[in-house]
């Protein structure tokens, strides 16, 4: 079939082929300069100032802002370089524009943070203007390149152990740049840096190295998972015993466990769930009760594996019986059952404090003083040495989380890739069709239920610990709409999508002060506009995008390219 | 008998009764779709459905496929009642096609088959969890016992293609394919060559040939007289929800009142179901 | 005694439910899309009234101040339901179902943060700008209490009944009676009945659907609005988070009359606030009294949902708007 494609295809090349021949040459030029004097500036001073953004203010010794120039020069030189070759596989030009628009943003964004400031621009020095210079001219570049038309046919297969190097040295990459991103405290530069990375993401995503990573990574899924988790075991030795980026890592994984949970029901099953944080409140209910915490309500104090199990059990149980409407309700009625479930579990636990009902949950107190765990004498709350590298209290709970979040990586997946993920995805794409050729349509759909909600519930038993305290208003409505928030921004159904998601959602708000005040504000404006123009999230599945674009003859035919490729 | 293949009519008392549907009638409240119809159909036998719009030919198909519950008189499947859920009526060896295809748009030719032989196999959530032995065992042989079908119904080489994504005769064979892969006993065809070109609809028809030859009983509902007259082994005209006549196709062809209730009897009731 | 003062309890708590109903109703009716966000437009209502008085009239209770604070709370509600029908819902027309539920999700938390930051403050974090003083929205903000409301509460028979209960359950007569006559005395009125009934057939009769949608959302946001100000004038004090639970259970009682359907939503909304009342005073035990009543209200709404989806009224009515 490609070959035929071909053929077909030559005619209306041909044209890209003059316009290439006339532009192509001079886009590369211009780009390879832009570049160039990105680099440059980076070893020139930015401001006369020494105290904006770090010191800028050294020549020949570059830092922070320069360094995050000089980086975007260097994408831009590879890009530029590429423009004169180009693998068929690939397009620059797609990247260059990206990377043109964000270097603009960026070095305003820091022309913008000098003035700001130190008090005008009169402050900003040669190092600054070259830089603008040079991101405009990767701008101009993009601007000539005419589009291509990209073959995923021929990404070249390299032997093995390349292949694995390769993932190896990005995920190191990731590694290094996430400590030294979370290391930054002034705000500005940490805007800056955000855009930078966002850039140079995009920009080689865009220009079809996405693709190829992806089809690496489809070729070594072991490696690659391996290598993922032992770059994620290795970041608390890069916080150097500092718990403060720990807290955040510890909360991120809590949440991103909770919202893969979610991703079951929502993303395999397609059943919307608007009270799900109701499950992480009943694992965490049932861990602090069940806890040493002197304000526990009950009298048994189980060895915390026995909790652990019980929180998931308690958990399934709930999600089985909010799963039962399914029987008779869907769509947007079932969403709101789920929400009134949410809600009346909220209620509850804040009523439930002896006066109204049985003394469980001690009312809106909650239950504090949840002591820390300890496994077999290694105590969660002190710190360890490792290699001489202090681990502190949230770096033994990162461990934990860890394996928790593995876990529940290991069950999305494999339930995902079975015969009821079929199941899940028959019901979804037509479920009449579905239970007219056998498929057991509401034990499915109870199984989405009781298994999300079990994971769920046991994250939250160990949440009670981390916290050290369980209150009804951590498990508000507001919290099921951020974890959906979660799956519809990282990609419904997927993985990675949700890690991402989950990623942003929590780190932003804790990064960067301003973003704190307005997160529920960005917040709702991003679902509105996730919807309005990528329903399908930054990650998202290829039947999940085919599903929310019903009419897009392009995507059908590269999913049903890709899905060949991959296989 | 006039069959146009050779159908093995030697003894056919000898064969099973698959599906019997005895007095069936089924009313909406004032209305009669279905007025006290009968029907047998036996191993390795197509027995077609006809009759003009609206005279009851879906009512009592969903009769048969256990969508509707009769009001009176009762649907046997191998001697056994049907069950009153869709699930059941698939357990127990019924599998049918849609008039309109009802494919999953986005899944492969190969995972529609598979969610086909999702009845026939029990890998839950434990097990698929822990992958072990006897769930490899099971994915491998759900994946090549729908490669199988793929070739039987003449998709080989279509496996990884996306139904959305195949021609329109093609997502009709696989639809069929899907039903096959949940082992029925019998299947019921509604309209299997709708909208189909000459060339489809002789390949078709030589599915069903094959499928009826391999033991399957067949029930197919169709508009196009020729087809059904060239396919059938028996043909049951429905007029105004009862039997009209029932007999071997040459018998229903030459009989006039066929003719004149396709002509004469267009009644302005509309069925939809 | 008991029984009568709960009886007027819950006919003011459901005249303020009905007609917040009657905003999903009309909505659902046409394009089958549950605005999730219509609780927020009840908020935007009563803050509304409240800024249109601050800004013209501050301190001044007089009777005649009334009816422009309606008019300032019916014209910001609309101008928000309008631009959110245009801006998030349309394009969605032909999304899947989960798009627009997440979509409402999203206006619902982003319209109460706008209010809850940028009522005093609205260029937000760019300039402390704020032309008429607004008060901060982070708490509980006092509404003006008109002349109508104030002064001694009416004592029929040993039964108390505020002055702004009979303001509420008034505005709800009034209210149902201008949305009767709209509804099958006008043009546009017997145009939305057809659009919802048959939207494809009224396109082609020459029906601008996308207008008459337009005119559900005006109407929604309109009673809406005119909940907002009962509301303020009721509990004295208004607050951005006011619009979730008012929303939810309007919701309740929309699909308790049977959504779509105009009248099920007021007969909803009644029997909503009546069973809620009469919750509080009379289930015995620890688990009746006000602590428990919202769950009670999320009991009805998920039984009602899954046992009579279609409604008290049942969905074959005919009369739909």
């Amino acid at each position: 079939m490609t070959s035929l494609e071909k053929t077909a295809g030559e005619a209306p090349v041909s044209r890209h082929d003059r316009m290439r021949s006339r532009f192509g040459s001079r886009a590369a030029v211009l780009a390879v300069a832009g570049g160039a004097l990105l680099v440059l500036s980076g070893l020139l001073s930015w401001s006369y100032d020494d105290r904006v953004l770090g010191d800028l203010s050294i020549r020949f010794y570059p830092a922070g802002i320069q360094i995050y120039a000089m980086v975007i020069g260097v994408v831009g030189v590879v890009l530029g370089l590429l423009l004169l070759r180009r693998p068929p596989w690939l397009d620059p030009g797609r990247g260059l524009r990206a990377l043109g628009y964000g270097s603009v943003a960026f070095v305003v964004a820091a022309l913008v943070s000098i003035a700001y400031q130190a008090g005008g621009l009169i402050n900003v020095n040669e190092g600054g203007w070259v830089g603008l210079l040079g991101a405009l001219l990767i701008l101009g570049a993009a601007l000539l390149c005419p589009p291509e038309h990209l073959d995923v046919h021929s990404w070249p297969r390299l032997a093995g152990w390349q292949e694995i190097s390769i993932i190896v040295v990005l995920l190191a990459v990731l590694l290094f740049t996430t400590a030294y991103t979370l290391n930054i405290d002034d705000a500005a530069t940490f805007g800056c840096l955000l855009v930078v990375i966002l850039t140079v993401a995009i920009a080689l995503l865009g220009s079809g190295f996405g693709g190829y990573v992806g089809f690496i990574g489809q070729n070594n899924r072991r490696p690659l998972l391996l290598a993922a988790f032992l770059v994620a075991f290795l970041f608390p030795f890069t916080q150097d015993g500092s718990d403060a980026n720990m807290s955040i890592a510890t909360q991120i994984l809590i949440f991103a466990a909770t919202a893969l949970g979610l991703n079951i029901v929502v993303g395999l099953a397609g059943l919307l769930d608007l009270g799900y944080i109701a499950f992480l409140g009943t694992g965490a209910y049932v861990g602090a009760m069940l806890s040493q915490s002197a304000f526990a309500t009950v009298g048994w104090k189980p060895p915390f594996v026995v909790v652990m199990l019980l929180g998931m059990l308690v958990a399934s149980i709930f999600g089985l019986i909010i799963g039962t409407p399914t029987l008779r309700v869907s769509g947007d009625y079932l969403a709101i059952v789920t929400l009134g479930f949410g809600e009346i579990f909220r209620l509850a636990m804040f009523n439930l404090d002896g006066n109204n009902g049985p003394d469980l949950t001690n009312g809106p107190n909650g239950i504090p003083a949840i002591p820390d765990l300890t496994f077999f004498g290694f105590d969660f709350g002190a710190t360890h040495t490792v290699a001489g590298i202090p681990l502190g209290r949230f770096s033994n709970y990162y461990f934990l989380l860890l394996l928790l979040i593995a876990f529940v990586i290991l069950v999305f997946t494999r339930l995902n890739d079975s015969r009821i993920g079929r199941g899940w995805v028959a019901i979804r794409e037509d479920e009449r069709a579905a239970e007219a050729m056998g498929v057991n349509v509401f034990g499915l759909k109870l199984l989405a239920f009781a298994v999300g909600a079990s994971l769920a519930g046991l994250a939250g038993t160990i949440k009670a610990h981390q916290d050290t305290s369980v209150t009804p208003d951590q498990y508000i409505f507001l919290e099921s709409a951020f974890l959906l928030a979660a799956v519809v921004l990282g990609g419904m159904g997927t993985v990675a999508g949700v890690l991402v998601g989950a990623t942003i959602l929590k780190l932003l708000p804790e990064k960067a002060r301003v973003v704190n005040d307005y997160r529920l504000l960005i917040f709702g404006l991003l679902l509105v506009i996730m919807m309005r123009f990528r329903p399908e999230g930054i990650v998202p599945s290829k039947r999940r995008q085919l599903e929310f674009h019903e009419d897009d003859e392009d995507l059908v035919e590269l999913a049903q390219t890709e899905h060949l490729e991959a296989k | 008998m006039t069959v146009t293949e050779p159908a093995a009519p030697a003894a056919e008392a000898a064969r099973r009764v698959v599906l019997e549907a005895a007095g069936v009638t089924m009313r909406f409240g004032g209305l009669t779709a279905v007025d006290d119809v009968s029907m047998q159909v036996r191993e390795g036998e197509i027995v077609g459905l006809i009759g003009p719009n609206g005279a009851g030919k879906t009512t009592f198909f969903n009769c048969l496929t256990g969508m509707y519950i009769p009001t009176e008189g009762r649907v046997t499947l191998g001697g056994e009642t049907l069950p009153p859920k869709p699930l059941k009526v698939v357990r127990a060896g019924m599998a049918r096609t849609f008039q309109n295809i009802r494919l999953f748009a986005n899944m492969t030719s190969l995972e529609n088959v598979m969610v086909g032989r999702y009845c026939r196999t029990s890998s839950m959530a434990l097990t698929s969890i822990l992958r072990g032995p006897k769930f490899r065992r099971e994915e491998a042989a759900t994946r090549e016992r729908a490669q199988e079908l793929l070739d039987y119904v003449g998709l080989a080489d279509s496996a990884e293609i996306l139904a959305r994504n195949l021609p329109y005769g093609d997502q009709r064979r696989l639809e069929i394919a899907r039903a096959l892969a949940t082992d029925p006993q019998i299947l019921l065809l509604d309209e299997p060559t709708a909208g189909m070109n000459p060339k489809e609809t002789e390949e078709t028809m030589h599915l069903i040939f094959k499928i009826r030859d391999s033991g399957m009983a067949v029930v197919v509902i169709e508009h196009d007289m020729r087809f059904i007259f060239n396919l059938c082994d028996r043909v049951l005209c429905l007029v105004r929800g009862t039997v009209l006549i029932e007999g071997s196709p040459g018998e229903v062809q030459s009989d006039h009142r066929v003719i004149e209730a396709y002509i004469g009897g267009d009644d302005d009731e509309e069925e939809d179901a | 005694m008991e029984f009568a003062q709960q009886l007027v309890n819950g006919l003011t708590l459901g005249s303020l439910y009905a007609l917040i109903a009657v905003g999903y109703t009309v909505v659902y009716g046409i394009i089958q899309l549950i605005n999730f966000a219509h609780g927020e437009i009840f908020m935007i209502g009563a803050f509304g009234a409240l800024s249109t008085w601050l800004v013209f009239f501050n301190g001044n209770t007089s009777v005649w101040v009334l009816p422009i604070m309606i008019i300032g709370a019916i014209a910001s509600s609309v101008i928000v339901a309008v631009l959110m029908e245009r801006v998030a819902y349309r394009p969605l027309r032909s999304a899947p179902r989960l798009a627009p539920l997440i979509t409402a999700i999203g206006i619902s938390v982003f319209l109460q943060e706008l209010v809850r930051l940028g009522y005093n403050n609205p260029l937000l974090f760019l300039s402390t700008w704020n032309p008429f003083d607004f008060p901060s929205a982070k708490q509980k903000v006092p509404f003006p209490q008109i002349d109508v409301v104030t002064g001694a509460a009416f004592n029929v028979g040993g039964v108390v009944i505020q002055r702004s209960t009979i303001f509420t359950i008034g505005a709800l007569i009034i209210c149902a009676a201008g949305l009767f006559y709209f509804v099958s005395r006008t043009r546009t009125g017997r145009a939305m009945q057809a659009v919802s009934q048959d939207p494809d057939t009224a396109r082609l009769m020459g029906i601008n659907v996308d207008r008459i949608i337009i005119v559900a959302f005006v109407i929604g946001a309109t009673l809406a609005a005119v909940a907002g100000v009962a509301q303020g004038l009721q509990i004295t004090n208004i607050n951005f988070k006011m619009g979730f639970l008012a929303g939810l259970k309007a919701f309740t009682a929309a699909v308790l009359g049977g959504i779509g359907n105009v009248w099920g939503a007021v007969l909803g909304g009644l029997t909503l606030g009546l069973v809620e009342s009469m919750a509080v005073q009379f289930i015995p035990g620890t688990f009746g009294g006000s602590p428990w009543k919202d769950v009670w209200a999320f009991a009805i709404l998920i039984l009602v949902l899954v046992f009579r989806p279609q409604g008290l009224l049942g969905a074959k009515v005919v009369d739909r708007a």
